[in-house]
């Protein structure tokens, strides 16, 4: 049963920050609600819980091209983003992820900026951000400040966000030219489905063949999302191959282990990963996909 | 005219409940609301096994907005039910016997009183020791949860001498099999609405799948006799077995609320209460031995099968009879002994669940022949071939099959339809690929009791009235939960009288109106709410007809009732509308109300030997899957899976084939992911966030092969099809996977840890979720 609930509701972000800067004990931001909502449910304790609605803030509804940069609303919803052309071309990964988030359902609801603040260790979308090295815009009543991503998620389901500000902005720089990426979620069925691993991976090849660009971020591996820059730098100057990516995704895994330690599911984990990271280099270099070489 | 043999029963007829569950109008028992009425909350047990010692509701009484708050003490009449074994409590008296068992109940102006009144009860527990493993349970000195032993069942089949068999057999294989427990997760969680009635009688409108067996454990809880106590079905959503005890025990607290204040008492489970009180399908441990002779013909099976019947007896006497008798298959073998037992142990109980017993069983042995037949060196089909029943063919239990034994013919056609020999030889080949996609194909056949067999008296009944302006409204004992009963007793009833089944206006199920026609399971809502409703309105056809005989001058062979018209063979001039007929009839004082009983032919059972006529008839079934596996992730995908099914007659192709969907939907969740695990006792899930079931995504292409050989003792030769429908998948997907990998699952679910690593991995430490 949900706890009583006292409701604001604020259409600018002005209005925000007001009501955040009055009320900095215990306010709840709902944007899409599909976290919140499932949370407040399963709260033990009866207290009065209050919310603020940002949902109709019609600025932080929308994805904006800046040239070398683009710039996502905090309120634009996983469906937006599965169809935005301008999304598509220059982060492909993003939309992906996006497209694979729970169901038509909660993707018609569910925000950008929601999946960002709850922070869950399995949220698809960070995976692909992190790699985008996307940077927030956190605004309160005393102004605003920016922060990467990788910073802003403390731990699993923990943010640097104070009391007193929200998330207005997600922005990174378009992908290069050239560049391809994808997006690989491994779950137990094929929708509504919470993450076992992903890995978010984007590189291209200079014209001698040779790997220049690369970013992989594996998710669900470890408490926090970030680059697995070792296994980047091993890849840079190499040319793409199967014995490459197998040995990358061994990396991986043996990275993940070395800040995880050994758990429950490791003995699955390691070998799974290691099978995602080798496939989503193969799909970016356009090798046909087989089996690890050892 | 061309007549057709039949009319209306075989086509695709829309269901009568369709419209109002579309739109939203169908009315479920936690829509319904009443002037005065209260709220009710359950407290429940912490702890899997404690005493008693003490409960105050002072807390709680005191609390505004508190009307009520009642203990076992409270309750004026018997203090436990039970269909087989009466021990299951409405409240806990003395000890509390899993987690989620309750304990006091609430009644208060809202929910929310209520929910919070809950928590000022106090109860001081003393705790005892607990078991969960079913094996330790079954050990002379493991703690007791009920007076006498925790294996309170024993069923045996025995037939030949199991010595001979082996001792003839070339090749002997010995393999064990688990199965998990599942949750039936029905869409509509328990809810339950009491009305006291004027004169100390009671009426409640609800979800129980069974509303006279509920009926029954009221009447005694309140300590009234049945014939003031009202159950009416409210619209359901869903049940497959699942709202039996749980409805009970619901219904008696909702009722005991109700009676105490006088008022309407409402109480609806949130899905979370749902999934910690509600019972479950029994994980079995299973134990099977079975020899042969080099060309695959069975000597000998012997089957050693223990279900965890948790914390309640429920059906498991039932569940794990069914499971000994099928326990060997649909083989022929002249040598069998199957010995089931049923466990108490200290979480959720057991009870029905489609299939009821069968899906278990029917996963242990169609794996077990898939490995002998590779040890062999035969193919799986060609060995079930040489073995299956066929006319004449004598079961484990020694009960020669009634005529229409058609294990061969939906073999073959399933295979048939999956190009099996084809695609055998085809995936064999890729194995040889690099390629970490590995596709395979498997299958598995079952017979199947139909009703309730030896389990007990088997009789149902359904009125139909005929209005005099010639609709009809009819109403059964048989419940519909979703599943279409009433929709195919509605075409059986149309057949009959020659009108379009949109005449038929269908009422719930309500015990005061109608003779109990017993619970709504075992697959027999068809056949006997069936042949119910066609001696039902056989009745009124006959009054009907006589009346139209005399009306237009022609003798009654000559008549002809069709399309809603009656009608002369010889001379089509004469004629008259039903309805018409029906308003004729009614002025002149004709019986337009038919009255249909229907009892089974009986069967017998022999407990010792273990051998008797288990059921009055059979079906017969078989399921083929092919499968997508990603031998780097452990990830299946089913991309085809064809079911035949002799379902005797089809009544409506539509429901057919809408049970045949969604039973190989339910299977294919029971093979691949469904679990609802416990530790220490603690459920590991509550709710569909972590309890998966597949999803629309997940429906692999299904086709289903409707097979008929009408069955008389069926109406128009129908028998059934909503378990058969459900009990096949599995075991297909289960041996489609070895096929591809090469590695043989035995434990269910198979999902991606076990594919992957061939074992289980159990979480040890908690999810990230819980360290937020
Ligand atoms: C059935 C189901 C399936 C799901 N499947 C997936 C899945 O496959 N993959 C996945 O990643 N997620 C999944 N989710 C989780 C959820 O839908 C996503 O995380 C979604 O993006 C959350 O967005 P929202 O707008 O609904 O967030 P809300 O529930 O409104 O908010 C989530 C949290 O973030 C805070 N918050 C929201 N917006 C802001 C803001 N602008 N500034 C500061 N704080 C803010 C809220 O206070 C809350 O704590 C699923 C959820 C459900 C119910």
């Amino acid at each position: 049963m949900l706890p009583e609930i006292k409701y604001y509701k604020a259409n600018t972000v002005e209005e925000t920050v007001h009501i955040l800067a009055q009320n900095k004990h215990a306010i709840r931001i709902l944007a899409g609600g599909t976290d919140l909502l499932p949370e407040l449910r399963s709260e033990k304790q009866n207290r009065k819980v209050i919310i603020l609605d940002i949902s109709s803030i019609k600025l932080l509804n929308k994805i904006e091209d800046e040239g070398h940069f683009i710039r996502i609303g905090a309120l634009v919803k996983h469906s937006q983003m599965v169809e935005s052309i301008l999304l598509g071309r220059h982060a492909g990964f993003l939309t992906q992820a996006s497209s694979l988030v729970g169901s038509a359902q909660i993707r018609n609801r569910g925000t950008l900026g929601g999946n960002i603040c709850n922070a869950a260790p399995c949220a698809d979308t960070l995976p692909p951000l992190v790699a985008l090295d996307a940077e927030l815009t956190l605004e309160s009543s005393s102004g605003n400040r920016t922060e990467l991503l990788s910073g802003f998620i403390r731990g699993a389901y923990k943010t640097n966000r104070a009391n007193d500000e929200f998330l207005t902005w997600i922005r990174f720089k378009k992908l290069p030219e050239g560049c391809r990426s994808n997006f690989i979620k491994l779950g137990r069925r094929e929708a509504l489905s919470i993450a076992r691993l992903q890995v978010a991976a984007c590189g291209m090849i200079d014209s001698n063949n040779k790997i220049c660009y690369i970013r992989i971020v594996p998710g669900s591996t470890t408490p926090n999302v970030f680059r697995f820059t070792e296994v980047e730098e091993y890849l840079l100057g190499n040319e793409p191959s199967e014995r490459l990516f197998s040995k990358a995704g061994d990396m991986v895994a043996r990275k993940m282990v070395e800040i995880t330690g050994v758990r429950w599911s490791t003995e699955y984990k390691k070998p799974v990963i290691a099978a995602l990271v080798r496939r989503s280099l193969q799909a970016i270099f356009n090798l046909k996909p087989g089996v690890a070489v050892k | 005219m061309q007549k057709k043999e039949h009319n209306v029963v075989g086509q695709y007829t829309g269901r009568l409940d369709a419209f109002g569950k579309v739109t939203g109008r169908a009315l479920y028992a936690a829509d319904r609301c009443f002037p005065g009425m209260l709220y009710g909350a359950v407290l429940r047990s912490p702890y899997p096994h404690a005493r008693i010692l003490q409960i105050s509701t002072n807390a709680a009484t005191r609390k505004k907005g508190v009307i009520a708050a009642l203990t076992a003490s409270d309750i004026p009449g018997a203090r436990v039910f039970g269909v087989v074994v009466k021990n299951q409590s409405v409240m806990a008296e003395d000890k509390v016997r899993f987690i989620g068992d309750g304990v006091a109940i609430v009644a208060a102006l809202t929910e929310r009183e209520a929910r919070e009144a809950v928590g000022l009860i106090r109860v001081e527990y003393k705790l005892l020791p607990a078991v969960f493993d079913v094996e330790e349970a079954m050990k002379p000195d493991a703690p007791r949860i009920h007076q006498g032993d925790n294996v309170f069942i024993h069923h045996k089949v025995r037939r030949g001498s199991i010595e001979k068999g082996f001792q003839e057999a070339e090749v002997i294989l010995k393999r064990s099999y688990r199965t998990q427990r599942i949750e039936h997760s029905y869409l509509e969680p328990e809810a339950a609405l009491a009305l006291p009635l004027p004169g100390d009688g009671i009426k409640i409108e609800c979800c129980a799948q069974n509303a006279y067996s509920t009926r029954r454990s009221v009447s005694e809880v309140l300590g009234i006799p049945m014939n003031r106590v009202e159950i009416e079905q409210a619209t359901m959503g869903g049940s497959f077995g699942g709202k039996d005890e749980v409805m009970t025990s619901l219904c008696c607290r909702a009722a005991l609320l109700a009676l105490k204040t006088g008022r309407p008492v409402k109480m609806v489970n949130t899905r979370e209460e749902s999934f910690l009180e509600s019972y479950k399908r029994h994980p079995y441990i299973l134990y099977y031995k079975i020899g042969a002779k080099k060309n695959g013909r069975l000597t000998a099976i012997e089957a050693r099968i223990i279900a965890d019947a948790g914390a309640y007896a429920s059906m498991s006497p039932f569940v794990t009879w069914r499971s000994a008798v099928q326990a060997a298959g649909p083989y022929e073998c002249l040598n069998v002994k199957t010995d089931a037992f049923a466990v108490y142990t200290n979480q959720a109980y057991t009870g029905a669940m489609r299939g009821f017993g069968s899906p278990q069983v029917n996963f242990a042995i169609e794996s077990l022949m898939d490995e002998l037949a590779q040890e062999l060196n035969l193919d799986p089909l060609e060995l079930r071939l040489k073995n299956c029943f066929t006319e004449g063919s004598v079961t484990a239990t020694g009960q020669k099959l009634n005529p229409g034994v058609s294990l061969k013919e939906v073999l073959q056609k399933a295979a048939g339809e999956m190009k099996w020999e084809m695609k055998r030889a085809l995936y064999e080949g890729e194995k040889r690929n690099q390629d970490y996609i590995k596709r395979g194909i498997g299958l598995a056949c079952s017979y199947r009791g139909v009703s309730l067999g030896a389990e007990g008296i088997d009789a149902a009944a359904t009125v139909v009235s005929v209005q005099s302006d010639g609709s009809v409204i009819m109403w059964s004992g048989i419940s519909d939960m979703g599943q279409g009963a009433q929709t195919a007793q509605a075409i059986i009833a149309s057949e009959v009288l020659g009108i379009s089944p949109d005449r038929i206006t269908f009422f719930p199920v309500n015990t005061s109106r109608i003779s109990d026609s017993g619970p709504t399971v075992a697959s027999r809502g068809t056949i006997m709410g069936g042949s119910a409703a066609k001696k039902g309105a056989e009745t009124v056809r006959d009054s009907m007809l006589k009346e139209a005989s005399i009306i237009l001058d022609e003798s009654i062979d000559n008549l002809i009732m069709y399309n809603n018209w009656i009608f002369s063979s010889k001379n089509r001039t004469k004629k008259t509308s039903f309805s018409a007929l029906a308003g004729e009839c009614f002025n002149r004082g004709v019986k337009l109300f038919g009255f249909g009983w229907h009892k089974s032919p009986s069967t017998t059972w022999d407990e010792k030997t273990g051998q008797g006529q288990a059921y009055f008839t059979f079906v017969y079934g078989c399921n083929v899957a092919e499968v997508e596996v990603d031998t780097e992730t452990g990830q299946v995908k089913v991309i085809r899976i064809a079911a035949a099914h002799d379902v005797g007659k089809a009544i409506n192709r539509a429901g057919v084939e809408g049970q045949i969907y969604g039973g190989l939907v339910m299977g294919m969740g029971y093979g691949l992911m469904e679990e609802f695990s416990i530790q220490e006792g603690e459920p590991q899930c509550y709710n569909f966030d972590e309890y998966l079931i597949p999803t629309a995504c997940d429906i692999p292409d299904m086709k289903a092969i409707i097979v008929e050989n009408p069955d008389p003792l069926g109406p128009f030769g129908a028998k059934s099809i909503g378990e058969p429908a459900t009990e096949l998948a599995a075991p297909a997907i289960l041996n489609a996977i070895c096929h591809a990998t090469g590695k043989r699952i035995r434990e269910l679910p198979a999902d991606l840890e076990k594919v992957l690593l061939d074992h289980k991995l159990k979480r040890i430490s908690k999810r990230g979720s819980e360290e937020k």
